[in-house]
């Protein structure tokens, strides 16, 4: 194992009497044990980056409620989510992957996520006479009942995360549920 | 650039311990043979690197190590190639050490200074071995755990110690291994197995180097390490990857790599018989085949370890007048018994009708699991899970029973110890296909040996029947004929009739009138029931005739009267009772020897393999 730790130098002293003979050998030893290094190396590399070329779900239309049991005084209605989840090489079927916070309003329905933009804690809904509001426990973001930013300030970068809804059959409440990049101003789909 | 080499270079002395390194004398002129130390040391090296890469994929558990493995082999890009080369590295290691141990002693290389080098070098060839055999294990495929299983169970010969150091080496009283037998085996393989080598490594390298000087001494001439013997070391080092890399594809590209068989099932029931020790072990495990079973302390200990024994003691035979010839000779004989041995033991394999038969049948379920993965995806039960639910995989296990008396022509893999030798019920192959209905109305047939000729219907009322009355048909009979089978064959919604009895729609319901009106020659329902037509007890409801619920039905009691009533033959009942512990055959078991009888499982379309 000498050979590759002395990568480097003129200073070595050949001994060979034939300078090119002990230049052409040098060469053989760095080429050659480079490539015999870089072979498994490589190979290895390429596994250990196989993350990146992973893709997420992306959206996926759910049906999460009916209409009938949707408060109809506007009252958000938080309901989980539960999906086939795989997690490498285990397939999870049927587990909770997420919630949402569903609001009636009439015939229509709105859909907003319960992970906060900010840093991904679960936002609460808390009913006050007034006509109650969101809140995030972990940096006490508020946010109002469509899902905009309540403070002047918020710790939040974003408003809360919209999924484009569909009332399908005038009953099933259809929502296509996603996921979005934490901690950044623009609402970009995790892929 | 300059003046931050020389920077590094006067606080880390690095370029001079590298030209230091570098001017290393070594005693005569470079030789190849001295290449194998270094060849050695990179192969450790491309060991830990592969190594370190796959334990980042690696989950040692029962339901997730070959599940993992699964996953670098099939979903990882290069994952396969990461752990061919892992594989067949460990292999050309323990093969170059085996090459170098044999070299020192036949050339006598050997020898005083060298005696502790040598040790050292036989302690590496002991760790690579142990490191070979943990690693084996922890793909926790078929292989790996019954060689495992059978390895561990030789800690059982030796007196005293054995059930205590069984019980260590499996981390459980057994007799299954698990998930304990999993995380020990990968602690001992990454650390204490790879671990200690590294450590012998280190100290061989010194002891050699002071050996070295000592030789350097007395020697007509010596060569600087660098670079007339580095480039040839190097150049041995590329020559490992090239072979690593040739014994990756030698079975071309479609099957590079190493195998990985289906996932080790811990039901003894299932074991894998053609289990086999690795090819450096091949030897001894024939060898342990000429001793009785209570005496197999000797080939498995005793024998080997009075071998290592032998093999230390050589550097020091080798002073004696004769030593170094009686070493030479013995080296060779044994390298000639152990090359016999193996070469044996090959040759018996390969001529065993069971072995190969064994082997066949584990590929079959290990490209069956691959499929379902692939299918329905891994359960978090394991992948284990899919065969045991799998009718394709199951179904032969449970015809066993039934093989006493039926016969099945099920695909050979499937039923490698299905044989009905006296056969005396009617074959099941398709049953209730239309072709095997067609056969059943055949008058030549019907006391032919598929159907009725060993059974007490032979000759009875149905053949009766059929013989007086489907014997001379006219062309329009014949037509109605075919319609009343197809009818009575869409009764089964068989998986591999879908598209045919979708397409006969108008035939079928014509070929069911048929049957409803009792006409001659269609009287059926005289005897038989078929959709509130005629009535039970007298012979078996055509009502849902082969259908899952009605072949279920039938397993768990013949002689209810929607079945054969009083007329039943020999056909036992399997699951006649409420209360499931007193049955046979539970529920599931037969839902799922239906589910093969009927064909119904999940095939993977030869045209469309993949998700």
């Amino acid at each position: 194992m000498k050979d590759h730790l002395c990568c480097c130098h003129e200073e070595s002293p050949s001994g060979d009497r034939n300078a090119r003979r002990g230049f052409l050998g040098q060469a053989i030893a760095l080429l050659c044990g480079a490539t015999a290094f870089l072979i498994p190396t490589a190979v290895g590399v390429a596994t250990f980056l196989n993350p990146l070329r992973q893709k997420g779900q992306g959206g996926r239309w759910m049906r999460l409620a009916t209409l009938d049991t949707l408060p109809t005084d506007g009252t958000p209605q938080r309901v989980p989510v539960i999906a086939d989840r795989t997690d490498a090489w285990t397939r999870y079927p049927a587990e909770p992957v997420g919630a949402v916070f569903l609001r009636r309003s009439g015939e229509k329905v709105a859909a907003l996520q319960v992970v906060c933009p900010h840093a991904g804690c679960t936002i609460d809904y808390q009913s006050s006479p007034k006509g109650g509001a969101f809140l995030c426990p972990c940096h006490t973001a508020t946010f109002d009942l469509q899902g905009k930013r309540t403070q002047t300030t918020s710790p939040c970068p974003r408003d809360m995360d919209r999924l484009e809804v569909e009332v399908r059959n005038n009953v099933e409440v259809w929502v296509k549920f996603e996921s979005f990049l934490l901690g950044v101003a623009s609402k970009v789909p995790q892929a | 650039m300059r003046s931050i080499w020389h920077w590094f270079n006067e606080r880390t002395g690095f370029g001079d311990t590298c030209v230091q390194l570098g001017n290393i004398p070594t005693p005569g002129r470079p030789s190849w043979c001295r290449t194998l130390p270094c060849a050695i040391t990179f192969a450790f090296i491309l060991e830990a690197i592969t190594g370190f890469f796959l334990w980042a994929y690696y989950s040692p558990s029962t339901q997730t190590a070959w599940e993992s493995v699964y996953y670098v082999q099939n979903h990882v890009v290069g994952g396969w190639l990461l752990r061919a080369m892992h594989h067949f590295t460990a292999h050309v290691l323990l093969a170059m050490l085996i090459l170098y141990v044999v070299h020192n002693v036949l050339t006598g290389a050997c020898r005083a200074p060298r005696e502790l080098v040598f040790w050292a070098t036989v302690g590496l060839g002991l760790c690579v071995l142990a490191a070979v055999l943990t690693g084996d294990l922890l793909s926790w495929d078929q292989n790996g755990y019954s060689a495992t299983k059978t390895r561990t169970g030789f800690l059982m010969l030796l007196p005293w110690v054995g059930e205590s150091l069984l019980k260590l080496a499996i981390g459980g009283p057994g007799p299954a291994l698990g998930n304990l037998t999993l995380t020990r085996f990968f602690a001992l393989h990454v650390g204490l197995f790879s671990g200690g080598f590294l450590l012998l490594l280190v100290i061989r390298g010194a002891l050699a180097h002071r050996a070295n000087a000592a030789l350097a001494i007395d020697a007509d001439e010596i060569t600087p390490y660098w670079p007339r013997q580095a480039w040839r070391s190097a150049l041995a080092c590329l020559v490992v990857v090239a072979i690593v890399l040739v014994l990756t594809f030698r079975h071309g590209t479609a099957t590079a790599g190493v195998p990985l068989l289906s996932p080790a099932d811990t039901d003894p029931a299932n074991n894998y018989a053609a289990a086999r020790p690795e090819w450096f072990l091949v030897g001894v495990y024939e060898f342990s085949h000429l001793f009785p079973g209570q005496w197999g302390v000797i080939p498995v200990f005793v024998v080997p370890g009075l071998l290592v024994g032998l093999l230390l003691a050589m550097p020091f035979f080798a002073r004696q007048p004769f030593g170094q010839a009686f070493n030479v000779v013995f080296m060779l004989m044994l390298l000639a018994a152990v090359v016999g041995m193996t070469y044996a033991s090959y040759t018996k394999d390969r001529n065993d009708p069971a072995h190969q038969k064994a082997i066949a049948l584990e590929n079959w379920q290990s490209q069956r699991v691959r499929e379902l993965a692939r299918h329905e995806g891994i359960p978090p039960t394991g992948a284990l899970t899919l065969l045991r639910n799998d009718p394709k995989t199951q179904g032969p296990r449970l015809f066993k029973q039934c093989a006493s008396c039926h016969v099945h022509r099920a695909d050979a893999y499937l039923m490698p110890d299905i044989k009905t030798e006296s056969p005396s019920a009617p074959d099941l192959t398709a049953f209730a296909s239309r072709p095997w209905l067609t056969g059943l109305l055949d008058p030549k047939q019907i006391n032919g040996p598929a159907y009725y000729r060993f059974c007490k219907f032979r000759g009875g009322k149905m053949a009766q029947f059929v013989k007086e009355n489907l014997g001379e048909l006219d062309a329009d009979e014949k037509q109605d004929l075919d319609k009343v089978i197809a009818a009575i064959s869409a009764e089964a919604q068989l998986p591999a009739q879908r598209k045919i009895d979708a397409r006969d729609a108008k035939r079928i319901a014509e070929g069911r009138e048929l049957i409803l009106n009792s006409e001659a020659p269609f009287t059926c329902t005289d005897c038989h029931q078929f959709h509130g037509k005629g009535k039970q007890g007298d012979a078996p409801s055509l009502t849902g005739y082969g259908s899952s619920e009605w072949i279920a039905g039938i397993v768990r009691n013949p002689a209810d009267s929607r079945f054969y009533g009083k007329q039943n033959d020999r056909m036992p009942a399997y699951a006649p009772n409420t209360d499931p512990a007193q049955n046979t055959l539970s529920a599931k078991q037969i839902e799922q020897l239906t589910d093969w009888l009927r064909g119904a499982w999940h095939e993977e379309s030869a045209a469309n393999p993949g998700k």
